[in-house]
C-alpha cells in the first residue's frame, strides 16, 4: 500500500472517490447506451411516418397527373429541410433526387434504417398501379439532431463524473476527519503521560469500540511498564542506599581520625575499619555485577555433569560449623544428575543453607532435597518459620535487597542479596526458583534442567 | 620474587608496587602493554601481574606474544568480569586470573601460589613456635600436647601452618579447605576460626593464630610486646 497517503483520512477520501468514480462512469454508460437505443428508435419512427405519408400518396392516388401530384408533395416536404425524398422508375417522369438509383438500390429490401452521410434511409419498392408504373420511394430523414443529442450527453457525462468523484472525495475525507476524532483524543491523552505523570492513563469511557480495546491494551502496556519502572527506581534507591551507609562511614570515620594528632594504633584501627567497609562494598559491587551480569543472559560456561546431592552434601560440610554453633541438623533426601557449573551450585546453596540457618529455630532440622521433576531437579531447603510468610512476601523474596524481615536489616552478612543471586544461578543454568510457606515450614530452591536417563 | 607489574592505572601500580616491595619482592613497573611486553620478553620474572586492558597493546596480545616464547606465570587482572574474558586469558595462556575490584591479599597469595609451582616437595613436618604438625600421620601437637582437631580444622590448620607469616583471605581459605571456589558472603571461616583457635590458643600463653582485620588471619610467632 506504499503509494496511498499515509493519512487514513486521506486514504479514504481516495478510496471513496476512486469506488465513487468507477459507479457513475458504469451509470454514466448505461445511460449512455439507454439514450442512444432511444434515439436511434425516434429516427426509425420518423422515417417510416415519413415514408407511409408518401407511400399513402402513391399507392391510393387515382388522378392521372399523380406524377405531378406527387412531385409537388415532394417539394411541400421537403422545404422544412429535415426531410428528403428520392423516387426510382423505368419511367424516367417518375424520378426524383439525385442518385436515387443508386440510394433505391441500398435500400432495397432493408426493414431497418441505412445510415448514409448523416442521414437515415429507408426505402419500399411499390408495385404498378393503373396510373403509374412500379416504382422505388425513399425517404431519408437527417440524423444531425440525434447525434449532437448524444454528443452533448457524453460531453456532459465526464466533468459530471469528475465533479462527483471529487465531491464524493471531499465528503469523504470529511467524514473520515469526523470518525477519526476520537483517535486524536486519544494521542492528546496519551501526549500526556510521562515520567512525571505515570499514573495516569487513557480513559475509554467516550471511546467507541474498536478504539476501547486499543485504549484498553495500551493502558494494560503502562501498567506493565510502571511495575518494571518502579522496581528500577526502587532498586536505585536501594543500591544508593545500600552503599551510602558504608561510605558514610568510611567519610565520617576518617574525618574524625584526621582532626586531631593521632597514635599509630589509632591510625591502624581506623585503617581496619575503613578496610571492613570497603570490603563491604566490594562484595556488594561484586554481587551487583554478577546479578547484572545474569540479567543481561549470561549462561553457566563451565557447566559439568554431576551429581546434585554430592555437591549438596559438599556445601553443608562447608556449613558444619555454623550449623552446629546454631544447633542445627540437615537431612538430605533424593539425588538427580544434572549439568551444573559447580562453583555456580555452591554459591546458590550455600545462600539458600544461610537463609535457612538465620531464619530456622534452634534445635530445629533442615530438610535440603532434590526432587526430579519433568526434565528438571528441583533444590530446595526447607526449614521451620515461627511464623508463616504472607504470600505477597513469598514472591519478592528473590527481589534484590528484599529482607522479609525489616528489622534484621544490614545485620546479615549478605546484604540482601542472597536468594537474588540463587535466582541468578538458576537463570544461568536455564532453571528458575521457587518458595512455598505452609504450616510453619518454609521451601525456598531453584530448579536446574536435569540430563537425560 | 621477581615481579613485572603491567598496569595502566597509575594509582593501582603504585600500591602494588609498594605492597609487593613490603613483602620482600622485586618489582617492576610498566604503563603499557608495549613496554610491558619488552619488559616480559627480555627480563626474567617469576610472576608477571597483567591488566587486561593496556594502551599500545591489549593484555591479551601481550600474552599471546609473551607465550610464544616463555612461561612466565602470568596472573591476568582486569575490570571485566564476562566468562568469555575469564576463559579466554586462561586459554591465551595465563596462569590465573582475577577481576577488580580484588583486594591485595588474593592477588599476594596468588602470586605466592603461582611461585611455589613447580617447587620442590614440601616438608611433612611444620613447626610454629610451639606447635608441632605432622601431615602424615595427621597430628598436631602445641607445647607438647595432643591437639584433639576434627578433619576439617586440621586441614585448615595445616593450611594455615603450609603458609604461616602469610595472610590468608576468608576466600582462599574456604577454596582450600572446603574446595567453595565463590565469593563467599557466609561467616563459616570465621567460626571455623573461632573453633580452631579456642583448641590451639586459649589454653597457652600466647597465641599463634592472628585476625587480621578486613584481610584474613596468619599463623605466625608474634614477639610479645
Amino acid at each position: 500500500m506504499k503509494f496511498l497517503p499515509n493519512s487514513i483520512s486521506l486514504r479514504l477520501a481516495l478510496m471513496f472517490s476512486l469506488v465513487a468514480l468507477a459507479g457513475f462512469l458504469l451509470i454514466g454508460l448505461s445511460l449512455r447506451m439507454v439514450l442512444d437505443r432511444e434515439l436511434a428508435r425516434q429516427e426509425q419512427e420518423q422515417v417510416q411516418a415519413r415514408l407511409l405519408d408518401m407511400r399513402y400518396l402513391l399507392e391510393r392516388g387515382r388522378s392521372t397527373d399523380l406524377a405531378q401530384r406527387a412531385r409537388d408533395k415532394i417539394e411541400t416536404l421537403s422545404s422544412t429541410g429535415r426531410a428528403r425524398y428520392w423516387l426510382w422508375s423505368e419511367d424516367p417522369r417518375w424520378r426524383y433526387g439525385a442518385d436515387a438509383e443508386r440510394l433505391a438500390s441500398l435500400t432495397h429490401g432493408r426493414r431497418r434504417v441505412l445510415p448514409l452521410e448523416s442521414m437515415a434511409l429507408l426505402g419500399v419498392d411499390l408495385p404498378a398501379t393503373a396510373v403509374r408504373p412500379a416504382v422505388s420511394l425513399v425517404v431519408g430523414v437527417g440524423t444531425e439532431p440525434f447525434s449532437q443529442t448524444l454528443a452533448g450527453f457524453e460531453r456532459l457525462l465526464l466533468p459530471i463524473v469528475l465533479i462527483g468523484a471529487l465531491g464524493v472525495a471531499a465528503l469523504g475525507y470529511w467524514i473520515a476527519r469526523l470518525g477519526l476524532r476520537p483517535v486524536v483524543q486519544l494521542s492528546r491523552q496519551a501526549q500526556g503521560i510521562g515520567p512525571h505523570a505515570r499514573r495516569q492513563r487513557l480513559s475509554d469511557e467516550p471511546l467507541p469500540e474498536e478504539l476501547a480495546q486499543l485504549g484498553r491494551s495500551f493502558n494494560a502496556a503502562l501498567d506493565r511498564l510502571d511495575v518494571a519502572y518502579v522496581q528500577l527506581e526502587s532498586f536505585n534507591a536501594d543500591v544508593a542506599h545500600e552503599l551510602r551507609t558504608p561510605l558514610a562511614n568510611l567519610i565520617g570515620q576518617t574525618q574524625v581520625a584526621l582532626t586531631r594528632e593521632r597514635g599509630a594504633p589509632e591510625l591502624r584501627e581506623l585503617l581496619h575499619t575503613n578496610l571492613e567497609e570497603l570490603e563491604r562494598l566490594r562484595a556488594i559491587v561484586a554481587d551487583m555485577l554478577f546479578l547484572a551480569r545474569a540479567e543481561q543472559g549470561a549462561r553457566a560456561a563451565q557447566a559439568v555433569p554431576r551429581s546434585l546431592a554430592a555437591e549438596i552434601r559438599k556445601t553443608v560440610e562447608f556449613f558444619e560449623v555454623l550449623l552446629e554453633e546454631a544447633g542445627l541438623t540437615v537431612q538430605i533426601d533424593g539425588d538427580a544428575q544434572a549439568v551444573i557449573e559447580t562453583s555456580l551450585f555452591h554459591r546458590a546453596m550455600s545462600n539458600l543453607l544461610q537463609n535457612a540457618v538465620q531464619h530456622a529455630p534452634r534445635g530445629s532440622r533442615l530438610l535440603a532435597r532434590v526432587e526430579p521433576a519433568r526434565g528438571m531437579a528441583r533444590v530446595s531447603v526447607s526449614n521451620s518459620l515461627a511464623e508463616d510468610l504472607p504470600p505477597e512476601q513469598l514472591t519478592r523474596l528473590f527481589d534484590r535487597f528484599y529482607r522479609a524481615d525489616a528489622s534484621r536489616a544490614g545485620s546479615e552478612a549478605n546484604h540482601g542479596l542472597g536468594l537474588a543471586i540463587v535466582k541468578a544461578v538458576a537463570l544461568m543454568h536455564g532453571g528458575s526458583v521457587f518458595a512455598h510457606c505452609e504450616q510453619g515450614q518454609i521451601m525456598v530452591g531453584f530448579a536446574v534442567p536435569t540430563i537425560a536417563p | 620474587m621477581k615481579v613485572l607489574i603491567v598496569e595502566d592505572e597509575r594509582k593501582t601500580a603504585d600500591y602494588l608496587r609498594q605492597g609487593l616491595t613490603e613483602q620482600g619482592c622485586t618489582v617492576d613497573l610498566a604503563f603499557d602493554g608495549i613496554d610491558g611486553q619488552h619488559l616480559a620478553v627480555h627480563h626474567d620474572y617469576d610472576v608477571i601481574v597483567l591488566d587486561g586492558m593496556l594502551p599500545g597493546l591489549d593484555g591479551f596480545e601481550l600474552l599471546r606474544s609473551l607465550r610464544a616464547v616463555k612461561n612466565t606465570p602470568v596472573i591476568m587482572v582486569t575490570a571485566r568480569d564476562g566468562v568469555e574474558d575469564r576463559v579466554r586469558g586462561l586459554r591465551e595462556g595465563a596462569d590465573d586470573y582475577l577481576v577488580k575490584p580484588f583486594s591485595f591479599v588474593e592477588l599476594y597469595a596468588r602470586l605466592q601460589a603461582l611461585n611455589r609451582r613447580g617447587r620442590s616437595q614440601e616438608p611433612t613436618l611444620l613447626r610454629v613456635g610451639g606447635l608441632h604438625i605432622d601431615l602424615i600421620a595427621r597430628r598436631a601437637l602445641r607445647e607438647g600436647q595432643r591437639l584433639d582437631l576434627t578433619a576439617k580444622e586440621f586441614a585448615l590448620l595445616a593450611l594455615l601452618a603450609r603458609r604461616q607469616g602469610e595472610i590468608l583471605s576468608k576466600t582462599t581459605i574456604a577454596e582450600l579447605v572446603w574446595d567453595m571456589h565463590f565469593d563467599s558472603n557466609t561467616n563459616v571461616v570465621e567460626v571455623a576460626i573461632k573453633r580452631l583457635r579456642a583448641k590451639i590458643d586459649a589454653p597457652f600463653a600466647s597465641p599463634l593464630l592472628h585476625t587480621i582485620r578486613g584481610m584474613g588471619y596468619v599463623l605466625e610467632v608474634r614477639e610479645v610486646l
